[in-house]
């Protein structure tokens, strides 16, 4: 019994501002968290919309869609639906991971409605090589993909980057970081394609 | 055979790709403070090695089997570093009674751990890059004290020739350190990209 | 009314000691992690500095309210966890209201829990003064830390993108020294200012 009694006469305080503080954590949390959630979603659409300009509203269509990476590694990934003011399709939007010359670099990618052409790209997250891998955030590589069709785009090292068509010229010194885009696109496009067919008949048929 | 690819990929990563004291400003302070000494500066890197694994697998533990999808998961950062100090409070009254001699050896170090950005760190990245099994988190944590270990050493090798060169005074001390920290750092880019 | 006057300079001198004799990163060399980390820019590391204020402030009012009644074997423990749980709920204001900040951020904001200026200045001073002093000491030492992070990432943010703040200040032909973005301008940017501030109190002494 005394050992109790002394243990609370050396940590009373410990126990009631544990109390005190998990209580003020609560309270901070519940009253903050709708504005995180919020933000985590508005993150993307703001993203989306950056790329699908017509579009008003983005819904899921399709969930947990399953893309083969290396070694056999399964990531899932949402597509989402882009429609404008008539409800009508404008496109489709899905966030890309792949491997870069550093870290994983997260992309979003938007298709147009018919899944033929790439709509471009803009870059979540990544850990390129400041000047170098970096400038894969660029206009220069970027504007190569805005209507380049829908699968099996190539790296070239030289070319002309104003023609728009399957060859992406590389950013000079960083040949790695060109070709992961590169690649993620190709990797994606196809099992997306794969997933669209039905859904895409649904709402030009209505 | 897959499994030990990737756990072999984790680890030579951590060492010297996203080594932490040169890429992710991890453990400075133990860094500038310690690694005056060849033998000090090893003690102190098997000292955060010992912890950091332990304090990664049971913070990788807690983690996944209490906090991840409950609300409690906004309690994370309290959990975490009472679950380091605690490690580190049970990890030296077990290794001073059971081993005094290397009590003896790691000196003030331990104590001072709790309080090195490494450990609380290194729990947040593996949280971060949602490290999802418990073996890649032991390797990884054990990869990231091996990681400190050695850019200690390597620090503690070029002061103690630096402190026969004839260094600047206003420069003595930590800027020179700091200095030389920068040029090993741009020495261990080197290493980015091995790993696709 | 005379204990008034008599205190008063000993705040100001408080909050001026923490500014430059004792600033917390070139004269203690305490709280380096972070700064290496977040000063790529001045957004952030001014960002980081406020959250450092805000935690640094309720942790030495809590301590110093709770000073006499805390039990000397159990002080660390109730230092960290004050200090984690305001360290939560910065977290928390940056996640809700800052969401662009927070991302840069990233894991630097909960590494203020041991960040060694705030534990030391609740053990140095909180512990051991009343509430006014504490507050001044708090308001202080986190000026002189944010003060610190801005000038190392004006320097490093001017070098690598010609800009402060995002709002560009040299000539369109300058060209970015991209290092100053990476580890290695971080180090030896903070290792020569930090030689210039012992050059300058070399003088001054």
């Amino acid at each position: 019994m005394s050992n109790i009694k002394h243990f609370f006469h050396q940590s009373w305080l410990l126990i009631i501002s544990s109390f005190c503080f998990g209580l003020l954590i609560a309270v901070t949390n519940a009253a903050w968290s709708p504005r995180i959630q919020q933000n985590e979603k508005d993150k993307l659409n703001n993203l989306m919309t950056g790329l699908i300009t017509e579009a008003r509203n983005f819904e899921i269509t399709i969930e947990g869609v399953e893309v083969p990476g290396k070694k056999g590694k399964i990531t899932k990934t949402d597509i989402y639906q882009a429609l404008d003011d008539s409800g009508s399709s404008a496109g489709f939007a899905f966030v890309a991971i792949g491997a870069g010359f550093a870290d994983k670099i997260k992309l979003v990618i938007a298709v147009d409605a018919k899944c033929e052409k790439f709509l471009g790209f803009k870059v979540l997250s990544s850990n390129e090589t400041p000047g170098f891998g970096d400038r894969i955030k660029e206009d220069y590589f970027g504007n190569q993909f805005k209507k380049a069709p829908a699968g099996g785009l190539q790296l070239v090292k030289t070319g002309d980057p104003e023609t728009i068509d399957s060859e992406i010229v590389a950013i000079s010194g960083a040949t790695v970081s060109s070709e992961a885009v590169v690649k993620i696109f190709n990797a994606y496009i196809d099992k997306v394609k794969q997933q669209l067919p039905e859904k895409e008949l649904k709402t030009n048929g209505q | 055979m897959d499994t030990l690819n990737i756990l072999l990929m984790g680890f030579i990563s951590i060492v010297l790709i996203n080594n932490l004291v040169f890429t992710k400003f991890l453990g400075i302070c133990p860094y500038l403070g310690v690694s005056g000494r060849i033998d000090m500066a090893f003690g102190m890197g098997m000292a955060v090695t010992f912890v950091v694994t332990l304090s990664g697998t049971l913070t990788w533990l807690i983690d996944h089997l209490i906090l991840i999808g409950t609300p409690l998961e906004v309690t994370r950062y309290v959990c975490f570093i009472l679950v380091i100090a605690g490690a580190v409070q049970l990890v030296e009254m077990y290794v001073r009674k059971f081993f005094p001699s290397l009590y003896e050896s790691f000196g003030i170090f331990l104590p001072l751990i709790t309080t090195n950005c490494a450990i609380l760190g290194l729990c947040l990245f593996i949280n971060l890059w949602e490290i999802d099994n418990l073996l890649e988190a032991v390797v990884l944590s054990f990869g990231a004290g091996i990681g400190f270990t050695m850019a200690i050493c390597i620090m503690a090798g070029i002061r103690e020739n630096l402190n026969l060169a004839d260094v600047p005074e206003c420069l003595k001390g930590a800027p020179i350190t700091l200095i030389t920290a920068g040029l090993l750092t741009l020495a261990f880019m080197g290493f980015a990209g091995m790993i696709r | 009314m005379a204990n008034k006057t008599s205190n008063a300079p000993l705040l100001g001198e408080t909050f001026v000691v923490g500014l430059w004799r004792e600033n917390p990163v070139f004269r203690l060399l305490l709280g380096m992690c972070p700064t290496l980390a977040v000063t790529a820019a001045v957004k952030p590391a001014f960002t980081m500095g406020l959250c450092v204020i805000f935690v640094l402030l309720c942790s030495n009012i809590i301590v110093s309210l709770m000073r006499n009644l805390l039990k000397p074997h159990l002080r660390i423990l109730m230092f960290t966890l004050t200090i984690s749980t305001f360290v939560t709920i910065a977290d928390l204001f940056l996640r809700a209201f800052q969401p662009r900040m927070s991302e840069i951020l990233g894991p630097y904001v909960p590494l203020i829990i041991v960040n060694c200026i705030i534990i030391c200045r609740a053990e140095a001073c909180a512990s051991k003064n009343p509430l006014l002093v504490s507050i001044i000491d708090a308001l202080g030492m986190g000026a002189g830390f944010t003060l610190t992070l801005c000038v190392l990432a004006a320097i490093r943010e001017i070098l690598s993108t010609g800009a402060i703040w995002e709002i560009t200040i040299l000539p369109a032909g300058f060209v970015p020294w991209a290092a100053m973005r990476m580890p290695v301008g971080a180090f030896i940017t903070l290792g020569l200012l930090l030689g210039l501030v012992n050059l300058a109190t070399k003088r001054k002494a």
